[in-house]
């Protein structure tokens, strides 16, 4: 099951259904229409569902905390991280409510974020996320989890991890 | 300057041929790679064209293989083999070449072959410094004499860099640039290094503090502005570090790294190895569009078994990564930890 969005053409070889979950084209029936934020692409299997966000950076060191020269840099560059984290967060969020809405949280879900940095840096973005969202029975009060994992990759770990579901540079071709 | 490195059938090496860059070159690679092989090999090049020396010797000295038999140096194999590692050079616009060629029966340095411009190579001395892993500032007193005078089984680079940290400061006055990275130097390390009778102190406001009671992280800067100081490190001069990262406060990688580029731009050509990101990444952020700076990355091949090399100038694009690998195994295992198969 086939899937551009973003720049990036993905293929859920073993998907029920996989969509453009922020469709803008009112004329198909996955229209977002709302507003609220939207991850990009939701991918359905027949024990879990995915959220698929993708982000195509040009200056991932823009986003490096662990790195900077001066005390303004490191501000800056914590602005920049807490903004992509807070960014990828309330996507998950909003699109959870969304899909509570629909009646279509009855399975466990994923969320996978793929973005172009390193390894260090998406470990780094994972370890904030699974945090916040937050993955898994976080409060003893809560009977069902909003989201059971969250992944942060680049393409090539994409491809490495997820083979049935192979992504690519639409525009490029670029694996 | 050196230019490029060849070896054939030596130590780790089948074959490999690694062009440096005229500034830094960076080597990255999982444990038993040759990193180390490289910059010592490169060294006892560069050393022999101040100290005059022979080349097999300083081999001999600086990777200090069993019983000093040089031909141990060759690579294994079940059979007869002969290796050689060869290094090149630009001395005013002008390539030569040192070669030094053995067979694994070759038992004295005197017994192998140094073949190329080999008095050409001896006629422009220039300065250059190795940094071993282990520190040897705090090791310094006494150590000089001890290894002229017994066999002691250490490789001849832990003597060098002491008998150059002992170099006293250069006549007149000290230039704005060399100043400017003395002073980046006393900052991070809030003090300035004095030597008496062999040993190194600390001096700040505070007092003096001898090496053995700093931190061995401390004394790698107090080494590295020592070297500054007494103009080990100037223009032309080439500079070989295995690990800077080695004991070192993370904090301290941003200075380090700054003064290197710092040396780079002022015209040292800079050699090292490290496993550490933030090393790497610092080189990344810090660096600027006139800086020249080559990431080589050591491998081994999948089917051969073999070392060869990439290059690239791009830290984006260092393929292998074996230090983000690491972080990559981080990220595989959560994957298959909390997805249970999903997408496989």
């Amino acid at each position: 099951m086939k899937v551009d969005a973003d720049g990036f053409s993905f293929d859920f070889t073993d998907a029920l259904d996989a969509f453009v979950f922020d469709e803008k084209d009112k004329t198909k029936p996955t229209y977002h229409g709302q507003p609220m934020k939207a991850v990009d692409i939701i991918a359905e299997f027949p024990d879990a569902y995915i959220f698929v966000e993708m982000k195509d950076f040009n200056d991932p060191a823009a986003y490096d905390t662990k790195d900077f020269s001066t005390e303004d840099e490191l501000n800056a560059k914590r602005d920049c991280f807490k903004w992509l984290k807070n960014y990828l967060k309330y996507k998950y969020r909003d699109s959870y409510l969304f899909r509570h809405a629909e009646e279509k949280v009855d399975k466990p879900i994923h969320y996978i974020c793929l973005l172009t940095f390193d390894n260090a840096l998406n470990t780094a973005m994972r370890k904030a996320l699974q945090n916040e969202l937050p993955v898994g029975l976080a409060s003893k009060r809560w009977k069902h989890e909003i989201v059971k994992s969250c992944q942060v990759v680049n393409v090539a770990k994409w491809n490495e991890n997820f083979p049935k579901w192979p992504v690519r540079h639409a525009s490029t071709g670029r694996a | 300057m050196l230019e490029k490195i060849k070896f054939e059938k030596f130590t780790a090496f089948e074959k490999l041929e690694v062009k440096f860059s005229p500034g830094i070159n960076i080597f990255v690679g999982e444990n038993g790679t040759g990193k180390t092989h490289i910059l010592k090999a490169a060294y006892a090049a560069c050393d022999i064209a101040k100290s005059k020396g022979g080349f097999a010797e300083k081999i001999n000295n600086v990777f200090y293989p069993s019983g000093k038999q040089i031909g141990r140096l060759v690579k294994r194999s079940s059979t007869s083999s002969k290796g050689f590692v060869e290094i090149s050079r630009k001395i005013d616009e002008k390539s030569i070449n040192l070669r030094l060629s053995l067979s694994n029966h070759t038992a004295r340095p005197e017994n192998s072959r140094v073949s190329g411009s080999t008095k050409a190579w001896l006629e422009a001395p220039f300065e250059a410094a190795y940094i071993p892993v282990k520190d040897m500032m705090a090791n310094a007193p006494g150590f000089r004499s001890l290894y002229e005078e017994r066999e002691i089984h250490f490789e001849e680079i832990y003597v060098d860099i002491i008998r150059k940290a002992f170099l006293p400061a250069l006549k007149g006055p000290t230039d704005g640039k060399r100043k400017k990275l003395l002073e980046l130097l006393q900052d991070a390390m809030d003090g300035k290094v004095v030597a008496k009778n062999e040993e190194f102190f600390l001096r700040n406001r505070h007092g003096e503090l001898e090496f053995t009671l700093l931190a061995e992280g401390l004394r790698k800067l107090g080494l590295l502005w020592v070297l500054i100081q007494n103009g080990t490190l100037l223009n032309g001069s080439a500079l070989f570090w295995d690990e800077p990262e080695t004991n070192l406060n993370p904090k301290l990688m941003k200075a380090i790294v700054g003064i290197l580029l710092e040396l780079q731009r002022i015209g040292v050509q800079i050699f090292l190895t490290t496993h550490d990101y933030v090393i790497l990444k610092e080189f990344d952020l810090q660096s600027q569009a006139d800086d020249k700076i080559f990431f080589h990355s050591l491998f081994r091949n999948g089917e051969s078994g073999e070392i060869e090399r990439s290059t690239t100038s791009n830290y984006l694009d260092i393929a292998p990564n074996a230090i983000d690998d690491t972080f990559g195994s981080i990220v595989d295992r959560e994957i298959e930890k909390s997805m249970e198969g999903l997408g496989k």
